[in-house]
């Protein structure tokens, strides 16, 4: 059996909603999408999009409280790893997060949204949704083929 | 285990800022409080030297973004020196390469005040 190709059981982390757990949330990722089959350089992007993913749940949805937590799910589903970051508060609209324009950041001082981008660059597929009074930010990453190379 | 820190030096009329370590929500402030001190005193000619910086997530560029028109309308610029290649890809990733001139090494990156310089990132 093709440890490529094999799903494993999820992983399933809960995190306190403070940004010092920031760092445990980017060592597990890397460690995750690693043992997935993904080369440390995607290694790297996968865990800044899920500390990006993390950073707006603690920061927007949970509004800096100190005291809740959020849930990550990884799920290496054979061909694809999938990241789920799990909430229950505040839902934010992600049509409302601002499409990034670089020139017009700078002159609006503007710093919101680079995150939400950053995300959609990194993962092949990045959805909100709410099931069950919890928000979902759901992420997706294919694997490389055998052999391909990285963009 | 301190996630970040940053040195501060002077050369003539440059400041230089040394992020080292990990540069996120978690850290910024630190970051935020050490440019704003340059600001403070008008120094507007800034190098972030990031050869000990492993890691930037979009509150480290968003602190960037945050101040660079203020430093550009006085006439200064902040210029980005010594990326490791994983920090490299992240300013890619978001054109920031478009946005900062970004030098290999700090020394160039000083040098390029010396002729005044335009701000932005042609001539890089």
């Amino acid at each position: 059996m093709s440890p490529r190709r094999a799903a494993r059981p999820a992983l399933v982390l809960r995190v306190p909603s403070r940004t010092e757990f920031l760092a445990v949330v980017r060592d597990v990722t890397r460690r995750m999408a690693e043992l997935a089959g993904f080369d440390r350089g995607q290694a790297e992007q996968l865990a800044l999009a899920v500390d990006e993913a993390s950073t707006n749940v603690i920061e927007h949805a949970y509004s800096g409280a100190q005291d809740r937590a959020f849930e990550l799910r990884f799920s290496d589903r054979g061909g694809e790893l999938r990241i789920d970051v799990v909430d229950d508060g505040l839902t934010v609209d992600p049509r409302t997060v601002p499409k990034v324009d670089l020139a017009r950041y700078a002159s609006e001082r503007r710093t919101g949204g680079l995150g939400v981008h950053l995300m959609g660059r990194i993962m092949d597929s990045v959805t909100f949704s709410r099931a069950a009074r919890r928000n979902v930010c759901c992420m997706v990453k294919r694997k490389p083929a055998a052999g391909e190379q990285r963009p | 285990m301190t996630e970040l820190a940053v040195d501060t030096r002077e050369l003539e009329n440059v400041v230089l800022l040394y992020p080292r370590g990990f540069l996120n929500a978690h850290t910024v402030r630190l970051f935020e409080t050490e440019m704003q001190k340059a600001l403070d005193r008008r120094r507007y000619n800034i190098v972030v030297s990031c050869g000990g910086l492993k890691y930037i997530a979009s509150a480290g560029l968003g602190a960037l973004m945050g101040v660079i028109e203020e430093v550009r309308t006085n006439g200064g610029d902040i210029r980005i020196a010594e990326l490791n290649e994983t920090v490299r890809n992240i300013f890619e990733i978001l054109g920031f390469n478009h946005l900062y001139r970004i030098f290999p090494s700090e020394v160039d990156a000083i040098l390029s005040f010396r002729g005044g310089g335009e701000a932005g990132p042609k001539g890089a």
